[in-house]
């Protein structure tokens, strides 16, 4: 099977890539691109740690073929901090807040705490919890991540 | 005690002021400036933003994929193995069997009884029979489609036990008795002769598996030297060296271990990165190239290692008003396929000694025998996950104690206020605890937080429609800090540089604990410096000392007396040239802030690191060695009694639930945790390793278990194996008390794994007190609620 031309903007910047029609996304950013900050636990859309942004929402990038970013917007947890160095707000709040441990879920954790408050900046702890659902941490038992993307909306909204 | 904020973090803490712990730590609560503080984690910014690299994030330059071969018997005969076609494929550098082993073809954290590469035999479904390194990932998986082997299926035995039985199919040649302990005190006959209600009860669990977020990854690499350097998550990096060595041959020196942060560990990356690294390190050394074995999900459910299962009996006696006068436990352990951390390391090391020392609960109780058996099964094996073999002994002990004041009429908080133990008890192994024991503190604190009184009387239906009860349940528990062997000691080494900044070295690692936060934060509270002034070395077994594993509750406590002898060996380099600089006597000499100043004259002060300058230029000791190990540990091998750990941390969790008693479905509305930890050194960190801990304790009790048939898990990726998410788990309330430790860091003693363990009951306590149903093996899904409740004669009538 012959590859596929791709090109789509990554974290900002426009980029080209030839990849196999089984190629998942997880594995060109990896790969191709070395943004590691993308992690692999499960491999099944389980465990949430592959989450990118494509157009601002949330998907596990194990399970999406490299193809389908074609033209689209992807962001990566290392497309978060801005360029002079200064961290989105999200991720000063889980510094604050202690809501990180081993830290392996931690960039999936951020990316849909993102793309929930893209869409909702104020969410109460009930739209919180939903919206990381999708992502597993077996370290903090969520709590301390709840606080943070609490303390980051509200941070925003002041 | 008295209340304090942490202002920083608005974490509350409750502390019995102390000022003459452990000889070498005289200090004043109110002197503290680092430690006690809740600092943002020192990995936190690397951690935010991607940065930080995992294990599998590397590629070593020109590496080869390893992968390995497993069995898909439980137990069966390896006639043959032929290699020639995987051997042919291209890409494939090299196919290893158990002839390719040069040296001891065995590893394991206690006794090497596990091949490399299985030679004659297999013994669970998942042994490894070949090992491929090739050029790709893709490659080195068709290469393990193409080796054939020709097995001989043998009678495979699945129960603890049935392997106990005369004619069971023998594992191994040692037979399937691996450890028979017992624990003698009092005469329990009499015991429960004296007792005016007696009840017994079997309660069961099931194979855990740990769920780290991280999959297993091992990096071997061949050096010129004729050393072999290996890479990974590892929470063992001395153990790993004592096995790789006498796999390849080679001594202890010539093998080099360094440890890159970890993805979650609770245990599990004590055993598998012996596994993994043993086997990428002998392809390794085959190919003369860098080998990288990285796992699937898959591939770490079938392989490596797992919480115990177990059977637990118990008889338990009481006197009317609740006193506890007799105990008799006896306990199936069952180990598994291979020894891995559960047989005895002597005095009291080794998973199945601990279930047995921990088996009659924090309760004092004049008569007490427990029995407890482990046996080899064909299934995975069972090793260190979160609790080390107290979980599964807590889910028994608090859910009979329940049961028990029950049937005497008394409440579950009324009988724990009557045995539970305080200073001056005496443990079942005849242990007096004679310092830091927090226990009944933790059970008052605990109830005041909660309104026990008010949700003990709110239980009941809380809909019209009859379908949803409330109730609540308490859960109690201790946990050692230390491992109960003689080799429990950590060392560490403080190296000061002329500007002031400083290296400290230790082999404790980081799995997302904070250890990396905590240990400097220790390190510059002795210094009287920054935390930002410390650079932890990451553990590298050519550069740190011995420190034993990062196991067991005790990192903060054994490795923080290390770091403060060693930086107190400096600091007399440091008072020595302050004295001259200052022209004040020696014992006049302070540190604070970066700054050294005359006690009596806080402005006569100069910088930390002028000082330091100063002990270069003229040539002063810099470098510190702390070590420390602590008190001896006992245990008699016919009587089980002794002092088999020194200090214990206290908890008692209370948790509402509500039950719906047609689906048998749970809900967990309010939970409060209290912890006696002798003292917090980062309290921030210290809540989120509590509220961790209740979240894995909610699985255990609600959905977790490694499912098998014949050997064979049935449940190996997340879709089937669930873990706790964002929605199951509650606002968790954690209460943290200090009853100081005289042996502890500003008398700091273990808190990693003591939160998941009276999680557990205290969520079936309160699931049997909202339905009337009693789950006794875990996990409590609604299928098993269900019957519970059908059992006790369908749901209450009000």
């Amino acid at each position: 099977m012959s590859n596929i031309e791709l090109s789509f903007t990554l974290n900002g910047k426009k980029v080209e890539a030839a990849v196999a029609p089984v190629k998942m996304l997880v594995d060109l950013l990896r790969e191709t691109f070395n943004l590691t900050g993308t992690k692999v636990g499960c491999r099944e859309g389980e465990c949430g740690a592959c989450t990118v942004l494509m157009d601002g929402e949330a998907y596990n990038s194990c399970l999406m073929p490299a193809h389908k970013v074609q033209g689209r917007e992807v962001t990566t947890i290392e497309g978060l901090q801005q360029a002079d160095g200064s961290l989105d707000p999200l991720q000063e709040a889980f510094m604050e807040a202690g809501a990180v441990q081993c830290g392996f879920c931690t960039p999936g954790m951020i990316l849909n705490a993102k793309a929930l408050l893209s869409k909702n900046p104020s969410p109460d702890e009930e739209e919180i919890r939903m919206a990381l659902s999708g992502v597993l941490c077996r370290c903090t038992g969520y709590r301390k991540i709840v606080q943070a993307v609490k303390n980051a909306a509200s941070e925003s909204r002041s | 005690m008295s209340e304090k904020t942490d202002d920083r973090k608005k974490v509350k803490v409750l502390t019995k002021e102390r000022t003459d712990l452990l000889p070498f730590v005289r200090f004043k609560e109110t002197e503290l400036a680092v430690a006690g503080q809740s600092l943002t984690r020192t990995d936190d910014p690397l951690k935010v933003t991607g940065k930080l690299k995992f294990g599998a994030d590397y590629s070593p330059e020109n590496f080869l994929h390893g992968k390995i071969l497993r069995s898909p018997h439980p137990h069966a005969l390896i006639r043959s193995i032929n290699t020639t076609k995987a051997e042919q494929l291209e890409g494939v550098v090299a196919v290893l069997t158990a002839r390719d082993v040069p040296g001891r073809n065995g590893f394991g954290a206690i006794i090497p009884d596990q091949p490399v590469i299985c030679d004659d035999k297999v013994r669970f479904v998942g042994d490894g029979v070949a090992l491929v390194a090739a050029e790709t990932e893709r490659i080195a998986n068709e290469a393990l489609a193409l080796i054939e082997v020709d097995y001989e299926p043998l009678p495979a035995v699945f129960d603890p036990r049935d392997a106990m039985k005369e004619d069971a199919p023998k594992i191994h040649e040692r037979g399937n008795l691996l450890s028979y302990d017992k624990l003698r005190k009092g005469r329990v006959e009499e015991g429960f002769e004296q007792a005016d209600v007696i009840i017994e009860r079997t309660y069961q669990v099931p194979f855990l598996e740990h769920v780290y977020l991280e999959p297993d990854v091992v990096m071997a690499y061949p050096r010129s030297d004729g050393t072999v350097l290996v890479e990974g998550p590892m929470q063992a990096p001395f153990t790993v060296r004592r096995n790789v060595a006498p796999v390849l041959g080679l001594p202890i020196s010539k093998v080099r271990c360094r440890q890159i942060h970890m993805g979650g560990g609770f245990g599990g990356k004590e055993d598998s990165p012996i596994d993994l690294g043993c086997r990428a390190a002998l392809l390794a050394q085959h190919t003369g190239r860098p080998v990288r074995i990285v796992l699937e999900r898959e591939e770490v459910t079938i392989q490596t290692a797992k919480r115990h299962p177990m059977i637990m009996e118990i008889k338990i006696g009481a006197l009317k008003d609740g006193t506890l006068v007799s105990f008799q436990g006896v306990i199936y352990d069952e180990q598994g396929a291979y020894a891995s951390l559960g047989p005895k390391i002597p005095p009291a090391g080794g998973s199945h000694v601990h279930s047995m020392v921990m088996m009659p609960g924090p309760y004092v109780i004049p008569n007490v025998k427990v029995d407890a058996y482990l046996c080899f099964t064909n299934h995975p094996y069972g090793g260190a996950m979160r609790g080390f073999g107290a979980p599964q002994v807590h889910f028994a002990h608090e859910q009979i104690i329940d049961e028990l004041a029950e049937e005497l009429g008394i409440s579950p908080l009324e009988i724990r206020r009557k045995n539970a133990f305080e200073l001056g008890s005496e443990t079942a192994t005849g242990q007096v605890l004679d310092q830091s024991v927090g226990l009944r503190e933790t059970l008052e604190a605990c109830a005041q937080t909660f309104e026990w009184d008010r949700r003990s009387r709110e239980t009941g239906y809380i809909d019209r429609d009859r379908t949803r009860r409330r109730g609540v349940g308490i859960g109690m528990g201790w946990y050692r800090t230390s491992i109960g062997t003689g080799g429990d000691a950590c060392g560490a080494n403080v190296y000061v540089h002329e500007d002031g900044s400083v290296l400290l070295y230790t082999g404790i690692t980081e799995m997302g604990q904070g250890a990396f936060t905590v240990l400097p934060q220790i390190c510059a509270e002795e210094l009287g410096i920054l935390v930002e002034d410390v650079r932890l070395v990451q553990p590298d077994t050519d550069l740190v000392p011995e420190s034993g594993p990062t196991v067991g509750s005790r990192s903060t406590t054994l490795m923080g007396n290390a770091i403060i002898i060693a930086a107190r060996q400096v600091k007399q380099s440091l008072v020595e040239a302050a004295s001259e600089m200052l022209d004040i006597p020696p014992e006049r000499v302070q540190f604070r802030d970066r700054k050294v100043f005359d006690a009596d004259n806080q402005s006569n002060s100069l910088e930390f690191k002028q000082v330091a300058a100063r002990c270069m230029a003229t040539g002063k000791r810099l470098i510190g060695q702390g070590w420390w190990a602590p008190p001896a540990s006992s245990l008699d091998p016919e009587t089980g009694q002794g002092v088999p750990y020194f200090v214990y941390t206290y908890s008692t969790h209370m948790a509402q639930v509500v039950v719906d008693v047609e689906t048998g479905e749970v809900d967990i509305e309010h939970y409060v945790a209290a912890f006696d930890v002798g003292k917090a050194i980062n309290p921030r960190a210290l809540e989120g390793q509590i509220e961790g801990g209740v979240a894995m304790g909610l699985g255990y009790a609600l959905m977790e278990e490694v499912v098998l048939k014949e050997g064979v898990i049935q449940n190996t990726n997340l879709q089937d194996y669930s873990i706790p998410t964002a929605l199951d788990v509650p606002d968790i309330r954690p209460v943290i008390l200090e009853v100081a430790n005289e042996l502890g860091p500003y008398g700091a003693k273990g808190i990693g794994e003591m939160p998941n363990i009276p999680a557990t009951p205290a969520i079936l306590n309160a699931i049997a007190n909202a339905c009337g149903g009693r789950v006794r093996s875990l996990p409590a899904d609604p299928e098993k609620i269900f019957w519970a409740i059908r059992e006790a004669g369908g749901p209450p009538e009000r």
